[in-house]
C-alpha cells in the first residue's frame, strides 16, 4: 500500500511497516498489534480498521492454504484475539468479517468453476451451484434445486435448530462480491426471500455451507466444502485473488473520507449554517469541498475536553503535526477560514442556544450500528438532540468500514470513559479525593435522532442502513465476535 | 418473468369448478380442526396445513387447476373467519412458493435445455407438490423451532436487573422470557391484562410459568399501564400478524402500550416469526379488514350489555388493534433483530 | 466596594493560601503570554484601556484596606488619565494581554470575603465575596480581558463579531471608568467594574450590590436648589444606571429592582423633608433586599426540599446560589443524596459548588455538557438556578437547555429555584432575543501556551462566541420553586402581577 504510506499515525505506520516486513514472524505481528491495542497506540475505526487488514492481509499470506476452511478458521481465530484485545474499536471486526466474506467468495467462484455441472450456464452470479444438490432430488432436479437454492439467506430453520441465530440474519441476502469493495446494491441477483425457508425442501439446507453461522462453521462444516473446498488446486490463485480482495478494502479505507466529500454538494447550500462536532477529517474534508462552491456558515462545537485541541487547531488552520487519534493526509492542510467560510467557534454549551438558527448539523461517527444507531464522540448526544428538538435535520458521515453489524443489545459495554484528569484540569487536585469526575469519550446516539447517513456509497436513510449492512457481510460471520455473542 | 400468469405454462383450459376435486373436503373445518388441537401452531401455518391437505385430498391435477382450486380456497377461508389477516399471512406465502418456485424452475429449465418447455414446468411442479405434500408437518415444526430461534436472540434483551412489560398470550414472548429464565437472567416482569380479577384462562400460562421459574410477575390491568411505565425497563410483545410497513397487528391493548412506551421514551420490542409477515398496507387501524367493532354504542342497560358482550365472545376470534411501525423499536425475528423498515424488502421479495 | 462584599467569613485559611498561589501563577502565566503576544489587537486606544483597567483594578484593594473609597477612586482615575495622556503621546501600543485567566478564574473566586453588615446573609456567587487577595490578582487578568471585545469597532479590522448575535453586541463593555458621567457616585464606579469583570456575579448578588449602592448614592444625596428630590434624584439614578449598563447588561432582576426603585422615589412626597425622604428610602431599600432576596432565599431552600428524598440523585448546572442554598439544607436536614454537577466552559462556575457541597461532605459527582447524557441516568431530579424566569422559559446560564431538555428525555423531573425578582414579563422564543455576548477572549484556555486559540484574532474569517445564557423552554421545566409557592412556568405571570400589586 505505497499510496497510504506517510499519511498513518506513527504507530499505524509503524505497525504497517513492520507487518510488511517478510522477516517478521507473523505471529510477532499479531502479538504486536495486540498490545498496540491494548495500549490504544492504534485507536479510532479508520487506524484499526487498516492495521487490521494490513495483519489479516499478512496472515493470509502466510498461511498454507490446505483447505479454506482452515483459513476462514485461522482468520476467525486473528480476528477474535484482535476484538479480545479491544472489544470496542467495532471496526476491528468489520474488517475481519469483510476478509472473511472475501475468502468465501473466492472459494465459492473458485468452487463454482470446478462443480458447476449443468448449471454454469446461469447468469446470477449467486455463490452456489445448483448442480450438485438438485442431483440429489430425484424428481425435476433444475426447478426445486434452484428455487431452494435461491436462498442463501435461510439458515437452517429447522434443520439444524442448533445453529446460532443471527442477529441480522433477516437481510441475509448475499451480494454479489464481485468486488470486494463496498458497493452499491445495485447488483440485480434474483430476489430471495428467508420467508420461503418455511417451506423450502428440508435436504437443501444440509447442501449449504453459508447455512452453517459463526465461528463453527469451520468445525462443524457440512460436508461441501470438505469434499468441495478441501481438493483445491489452484490454492496459489486463490490466495492471491483473497490478497487482491484485501487490498481493496485498504483502497477503499483510504477513498472513503474523498467518496464521502464528493457528496457535499447534494447536502450543502448557499448561506446555510452547519454545526459540526469535534474535528473529524471525514467533516472538513465534506465542508471543505463544499467550501469551492459555495458560500456557508460553520459554527464548530469545541467538544471540550477530549477533542477540544484538535478542534482549536482545525479552526486556527494548523494542523498540528501527526496527532494520535487523527489521519492526516498531507492533501489536508487548507483550512475552511481559508477557503473563505466562515467558521464560529463556540463552548460546547452554547449548542442548544445557538440551534435555531443552524440548518444542518453534520457529525462524524465513531462506529455505526445494526440499528441504524451510532456510537460518536461524547457530546453528540446532545447535539443531535437539540438538533430533533429543532426539527434540524441530522446527518451523519461515515464510511461503510464503520457499519457494523453487531446489534447493540449492551450498548453499555460500547462505552468508554477517559481520563478524569480532562474534566478536573490542572490545579485542583485537591478535589480528586472528594468528587467523583465523569469524563466519557463516547456518547451513543438512537437511530431516530439521526436523518441522513452519507457513507462512500451516497446517502442513505438511517431506516434502510440495514441493507447496506447485510450487504456488505455475510451472515454466517455476525456473530464472529463471541465476547458480544453471548452477554 | 415477474408476473406471469399461471395459465401461461399450460395449454389446458380451467376446469370449470375450482372445488370438484375435493367433494368431501372440507377446509373451513380442517382449519379449525388444525387450530384447536394443536396449541403451539399459529395461524398462517395452520392455513398453510389446511391448504396441503387440501391438496392431498384432490387428485393431481395441472399447474392452473391448482392454483385456482387454491385461490378459491384461500378465498373461501378468508370468508370463513372475521379477521382473515393473519391466516392470509399462511395463504399467500404458500401461493408465492408455488408460483415464483414455478417461474424459476421454468426460467432455468428452459435456458439449460435451450428450449421452452411447457411439460418441464409440469415436471417442476409434480416435484413440489410431492415435496408439499411430503412436508406438511415438517413446516408446523419448522415454524415452532423458529420460535426457539427467536428466543435465542431476543432473550439478550432481557438483561439482569431489567423489567419486562407485556402483555397478551404471545407463544413467542414467553419463549423468550422462558428461555431468559432459563438462562439464569435475573429479570422482572409486568403483565397488563384487561381485568385484574385473577388471571384470565390465555394468559395464565404465561404467567404461571414464569412463576414456576421464579421469576417475579406483576399483574396490572392495561388501565395502570401508564402509572407502570416508569418502572419498566422496555415492553415486549408478540404479534398476530406483521404488515408490509413493519406495523403488526396484535391483541387490542397492544397498540395503547406501543404509545405509552413511545411517550415515555421506553424501547418497545416485537417478537414475531416471519412467516406471519403480510401484505397488507393498512392507512391505520380502522384500515384493516378485522371485521371487528371496536366502539359499540349502545342505550342498553349494564345487563343487557354484558350479555351482548359474552356472545361477542363467543363469536370467536380476540379482538385485535393495530401498531404503527413509528411505534416499534425493533422487530426480532428468527432470523434476527430488525427494524421495522426491513419488513417491507421481505415481503416485496416474496412478491417481487 | 463595600456594598457587594458579603458575609460570612468561613474561608479556610488553607485555601486561602493556596488561591493566593494560584493566582500568582496566573499572574505568571499572563505575564508570559503577553510576551508571546504583542499588540495583538492593539491600537493604541485599546491598549490604553488596558493599561488603565489594571490601574483601576488595584484601586479596590486599595479602598478596601483604607476604606476612603471616594478620595482613592479620585486618585484612581487620575493615575489612568495622566498614563492614557502618557501613552497617547508615545503613540505606542501597550503590551497586550489577550491572554485571560480563564482557568483560574473561579478559583479566585472560590474565597468567601468578609461580608458587608447590610448584605443578604450569602455569596451569591462566591464571585460575589472574593475581595482581597483573590479579587486583586484576579482582577488585572479580567480586566486584560476586557478590551479584546470591542474589534467591531475598529476601522480596518475584521469584524469578528457573529452576525447572529450583532443586536447583542452593542458598545464594547467599559473597560474604566474614564469618560464615566460626573455625577456617577464613586461606589457606581467601582461597582460597575466589579460587575465588568465577574466581581460580582450572579442575577440576584448584582441586584443585591446595586441596591446597596443606591443606597450610598442616596444617603450622601442633597436635592440642588429648585428641584424636587423625586424627581431630581431619579434623574441622577438614571445615570448611575447608564454607567452600570455600559459596564455589562444588567440583569432582569435588577431592571426590576431598578424599577421598583423609581416607584418609590417618585411615590416621595414633596413636602417630605429631605433627610426624612432619604432614610425612609435607604429603610425600604433594605427591607426590598431582606424580602425578596435574604428570606425569599430561605423560604425557596425550605420548599425546594420537600422535593428531595432520601436516595435522589440530584443534578444541576454550573452553580447556582439558591440550588446551593438548598442543597446544603438538605444535607443539614440529614437527607441521604447524591449530587452531580454539570459544568461547562469557560466560566466552570460549577466546581466551586462541587468543591463547597463535597467539602460539606456530601456525596458529589463532577462532569461537563459532554457527560450529560451519561450522568442523566442516574439522575432523579434536576435543579436549576435562574438569570431571569420567563413564561416561555428558564433564562439561565449558557447549558443549561441542554440538561433540562436531556432530563425531559430521561423523564427526570426538572425543578427551578427562583426568586420572585427574578420573574419577568419579557418573552422569549429563542436565545437570540435576549442574551449577552461576553469576551470572546475568555474561551482561549490558559495554561499551555502554545494554545492555537491564542491567536485566533488574526485568522480571517474564525468567530470566536461566548454566549453567557440561554433560553430553556418551559416545556422542558417541570416546577418553578418561588418565595411565593411552587408554580408551573406558565404562572410565571400570575406572580409577577400579584407580587407587584402588593
Amino acid at each position: 500500500m505505497p499510496s497510504s504510506a506517510g499519511v498513518l499515525t506513527p504507530a499505524l505506520t509503524t505497525f504497517s511497516r513492520s507487518v510488511r516486513n517478510r522477516g517478521t514472524p507473523i505471529e510477532s505481528s499479531i502479538e504486536n498489534l495486540i498490545s498496540l491495542l491494548k495500549r490504544r497506540q492504534i485507536r479510532d475505526s479508520k487506524p484499526c480498521a487498516m492495521a487490521t487488514a494490513y495483519l489479516l492481509r499478512r496472515v493470509v499470506e502466510t498461511f498454507k492454504i490446505a483447505d479454506v476452511s482452515g483459513l476462514i478458521e485461522r482468520v476467525q481465530q486473528v480476528g477474535e484475539r484482535l476484538l479480545a484485545a479491544q472489544p470496542r474499536e467495532l471496526a476491528i471486526g468489520n474488517i475481519v468479517r469483510r476478509v472473511l466474506g472475501v475468502i468465501r467468495e473466492e472459494a465459492e467462484e473458485d468452487r463454482d468453476g470446478e462443480t458447476s455441472g449443468y448449471s454454469d450456464a446461469d447468469t446470477d452470479s449467486r455463490p452456489h451451484s445448483a448442480g450438485e444438490n438438485g442431483s440429489r432430488l430425484p424428481e425435476a432436479p433444475g426447478a426445486v434445486s434452484r428455487a431452494l437454492l435461491s436462498s442463501p439467506l435461510r439458515r437452517g430453520a429447522s434443520d439444524q435448530p442448533s445453529l446460532e441465530p443471527h442477529e441480522d440474519g433477516a437481510f441475509q441476502r448475499l451480494p454479489v462480491l464481485t468486488a470486494h469493495a463496498s458497493y452499491a446494491s445495485t447488483n440485480t441477483g434474483p430476489v430471495v426471500t428467508s420467508m420461503f425457508s418455511l417451506l423450502s425442501h428440508p435436504r437443501s439446507n444440509v447442501a449449504l455451507p453459508t447455512a452453517t453461522p459463526g465461528s463453527q462453521s469451520a468445525e462443524s462444516h457440512p460436508p461441501l466444502s470438505n469434499t468441495a473446498l478441501a481438493n483445491l488446486t489452484a490454492a496459489k490463485d486463490l490466495r492471491a485473488e483473497i490478497v487482491e480482495g484485501i487490498q481493496e478494502i485498504l483502497e477503499e479505507l483510504n477513498q472513503a473520507d474523498d467518496q464521502i466529500a464528493g457528496y457535499c454538494l447534494e447536502h450543502i447550500h448557499s448561506n446555510e449554517v452547519i454545526l459540526t462536532h469535534t474535528s473529524s477529517i471525514t467533516v472538513q474534508k465534506f465542508l471543505l469541498k463544499a467550501a469551492a462552491k459555495r458560500k456557508f456558515t460553520v459554527i464548530h462545537a469545541e467538544t471540550f475536553p477530549n477533542h477540544h485541541e484538535s478542534t482549536h487547531a482545525t479552526v486556527i488552520g494548523k494542523a498540528k503535526g501527526e496527532s494520535d487519534d487523527e489521519l492526516r493526509p498531507e492533501s489536508f492542510q487548507k483550512s475552511l477560514t481559508a477557503a473563505g467560510i466562515t467558521v464560529i467557534l463556540i463552548p460546547d454549551s452554547a449548542v442548544f442556544a445557538l440551534m435555531s438558527r443552524v440548518n444542518k448539523v453534520i457529525l462524524d461517527t465513531h462506529i455505526v450500528l445494526a440499528n441504524g444507531g451510532l456510537v460518536a464522540a461524547a457530546g453528540a448526544k446532545v447535539v443531535a438532540k437539540a438538533a430533533s428538538m429543532h426539527r434540524t435535520p441530522v446527518i451523519v458521515l461515515s464510511g461503510v468500514y464503520k457499519l457494523s453489524p453487531v446489534y447493540p443489545f449492551d450498548i453499555d459495554s460500547l462505552m468508554e470513559n477517559g481520563d478524569p484528569a480532562g474534566v478536573i484540569g490542572y490545579g485542583d487536585g485537591d478535589m480528586v479525593n472528594k468528587v467523583e469526575f465523569e469524563n466519557p469519550l463516547f456518547d451513543h446516539i438512537p437511530p431516530e435522532l439521526v436523518d441522513l447517513y452519507i457513507t462512500n456509497l451516497g446517502g442513505h436513510a438511517p431506516t434502510y442502513l440495514y441493507r447496506i449492512i447485510a450487504d456488505h457481510y455475510r451472515a454466517e460471520d455476525t456473530e464472529l465476535d463471541k465476547l458480544n455473542a453471548y452477554q | 418473468m415477474l408476473t406471469p400468469p399461471p395459465e401461461e405454462n399450460t395449454a389446458i383450459p380451467p376446469s370449470s369448478d375450482p372445488n370438484n376435486g375435493s367433494p368431501s373436503f372440507n377446509l373451513v373445518s380442517t382449519y379449525k380442526n388444525i387450530l384447536s388441537t394443536d396449541l403451539l401452531i399459529t395461524k398462517p401455518i395452520a392455513a398453510i396445513e389446511s391448504l396441503i391437505s387440501l391438496l392431498s385430498a384432490s387428485p393431481p391435477s395441472t399447474i392452473s387447476e391448482t392454483l385456482s382450486l387454491l385461490e378459491s380456497a384461500t378465498s373461501e377461508l378468508k370468508d370463513s373467519v372475521p379477521n382473515s389477516i393473519a391466516l392470509s399471512a399462511g395463504t399467500d406465502l404458500f401461493q408465492r412458493y408455488l408460483i415464483s418456485t414455478l417461474q424459476q424452475g421454468s426460467a432455468q429449465s428452459a435456458k439449460s435445455k435451450g428450449k421452452r418447455s411447457s411439460s418441464g414446468g409440469d415436471g417442476d411442479f409434480r416435484a413440489i407438490r410431492a415435496h408439499l405434500l411430503a412436508n406438511g408437518r415438517l413446516f408446523a415444526q419448522r415454524a415452532n423451532e423458529s420460535r426457539g430461534q427467536i428466543a435465542k436472540v431476543a432473550r439478550k434483551f432481557v438483561r439482569d436487573g431489567c423489567t419486562v412489560l407485556t402483555c397478551g398470550r404471545s407463544r413467542v414472548v414467553a419463549a423468550v422470557l422462558g428461555a431468559a429464565a432459563e438462562d439464569g437472567a435475573k429479570f422482572r416482569v409486568v403483565y397488563a391484562q384487561d381485568s385484574n380479577d385473577g388471571l384470565s384462562k390465555n394468559s395464565a400460562d404465561i404467567v404461571t410459568e414464569l412463576w414456576r421459574k421464579d421469576i417475579p410477575v406483576a399483574t396490572i390491568t392495561f388501565a395502570a399501564l401508564a402509572a407502570s411505565l416508569p418502572y419498566v425497563t422496555f415492553a415486549l410483545v408478540g404479534a398476530e400478524s406483521v404488515v408490509e410497513n413493519g406495523g403488526i397487528v396484535s391483541g387490542m391493548g397492544t397498540n395503547q402500550m406501543g404509545l405509552l412506551a413511545k411517550s415515555v421514551g421506553k424501547p418497545f420490542y416485537v417478537v414475531a416469526e416471519s412467516h406471519k409477515f403480510v401484505r397488507v398496507h393498512p392507512l391505520s387501524g380502522d384500515d384493516l379488514p378485522l371485521g371487528q367493532k371496536v366502539l359499540d354504542f349502545s342505550t342498553q342497560s349494564r345487563e343487557e350489555e354484558k350479555e351482548h358482550e359474552e356472545g361477542k365472545r363467543k363469536a370467536g376470534d380476540e379482538v385485535v388493534d393495530f401498531t404503527p411501525p413509528n411505534l416499534i423499536t425493533a422487530i426480532v425475528t428468527e432470523s434476527g433483530v430488525q427494524t421495522p423498515s426491513a419488513v417491507s424488502e421481505e415481503l416485496i421479495k416474496i412478491w417481487f | 466596594m463595600a456594598p457587594s462584599e458579603s458575609a460570612q467569613d468561613d474561608t479556610m485559611p488553607s485555601e486561602k493560601d493556596r488561591l493566593d498561589k494560584k493566582v500568582t501563577n496566573g499572574e505568571q502565566k499572563v505575564a508570559s503570554m503577553a510576551e508571546h503576544i504583542p499588540g495583538t489587537n492593539g491600537t493604541g486606544e485599546a491598549a490604553k484601556g488596558s493599561e488603565q483597567g489594571q490601574k483601576l483594578a488595584d484601586v479596590p484593594k486599595e479602598k478596601e484596606l483604607s476604606g476612603k473609597e471616594k478620595k482613592e477612586l479620585a486618585k484612581a482615575q487620575k493615575i489612568a488619565k495622566r498614563a492614557a495622556e502618557k501613552q497617547k503621546q508615545q503613540g505606542q501600543p501597550a503590551v497586550d494581554l489577550v491572554a485571560g485567566n480563564k482557568g483560574e478564574l473561579p478559583k479566585d473566586s472560590g474565597k468567601k470575603g468578609p461580608l458587608g453588615p447590610a448584605t443578604p446573609a450569602k455569596t451569591q456567587h462566591k464571585k460575589t465575596g472574593s475581595t482581597s487577595a483573590g479579587a486583586q490578582s484576579s482582577l488585572p487578568h479580567r480586566q486584560a480581558l476586557s478590551h479584546a471585545a470591542p474589534a467591531a469597532a475598529e476601522p480596518g479590522k475584521e469584524n469578528k463579531n457573529v452576525a447572529l448575535f450583532d443586536h447583542l453586541y452593542g458598545h464594547p463593555r467599559r473597560t474604566t471608568v474614564a469618560g464615566a458621567g460626573k455625577d456617577v457616585h464613586p461606589a457606581v464606579l467601582a461597582l460597575g467594574i466589579q460587575m465588568r469583570n465577574y466581581i460580582v456575579c450572579g442575577s440576584s448578588a448584582r441586584c443585591v450590590a446595586m441596591l446597596l449602592v443606591f443606597k450610598r448614592v442616596i444617603e450622601s444625596y442633597t436635592t440642588p436648589p429648585r428641584n424636587s428630590l423625586p424627581r431630581h434624584l431619579t434623574i441622577l439614578l438614571s445615570s448611575q444606571i447608564d454607567y452600570l449598563v455600559s459596564c455589562r447588561p444588567i440583569s432582569i432582576s435588577m431592571g426590576n429592582a431598578i424599577r421598583w426603585l423609581k416607584v418609590e422615589i417618585s411615590n416621595v412626597d414633596v413636602s417630605t423633608p429631605e433627610s426624612q425622604a432619604k432614610s425612609d428610602l435607604c429603610d425600604l431599600i433594605d427591607t426590598y433586599v431582606r424580602e425578596k432576596v435574604t428570606v425569599a432565599d430561605q423560604v425557596i431552600a425550605n420548599k425546594a426540599n420537600d422535593k428531595i428524598e432520601d436516595g435522589d440523585v440530584i443534578m444541576t448546572f454550573a452553580k447556582s446560589s439558591i440550588v446551593q442554598q438548598t442543597l446544603v439544607e438538605a444535607f443539614r436536614r440529614g437527607k441521604r443524596f447524591r449530587v452531580i454537577v454539570v459544568d461547562s466552559r469557560p466560566l466552570l462556575e460549577g466546581k466551586n459548588l462541587a468543591r463547597a457541597l463535597a467539602d460539606l461532605g456530601l456525596e458529589v459527582q463532577y462532569s461537563l455538557t459532554h457527560g450529560i447524557s451519561h450522568v442523566i441516568r442516574d439522575t432523579t431530579k434536576v435543579f436549576l438556578g435562574a438569570h431571569a424566569m420567563m413564561s416561555t422559559g428558564l433564562y439561565s446560564r449558557v447549558g443549561t437547555a441542554l440538561v433540562a431538555m436531556s432530563a425531559k428525555e430521561a423523564n427526570v423531573p426538572v425543578i427551578v429555584c427562583c426568586e420572585s425578582v427574578k420573574l419577568t414579563e419579557r418573552v422569549a422564543l429563542d436565545s437570540f432575543v435576549h442574551n449577552e455576548v461576553a469576551p470572546a477572549e475568555e474561551l482561549i484556555i490558559q495554561g499551555k501556551p502554545s494554545s492555537p486559540l491564542s491567536k485566533w484574532v488574526d485568522v480571517p474569517n474564525l468567530q470566536l462566541l461566548n454566549l453567557m445564557y440561554d433560553l430553556t423552554p418551559a416545556e422542558y421545566i417541570n416546577m418553578v420553586v418561588t418565595e411565593y409557592g411552587i408554580i408551573p412556568p406558565s404562572s410565571v405571570p400570575v406572580i409577577i402581577r400579584l407580587s407587584t400589586n402588593t
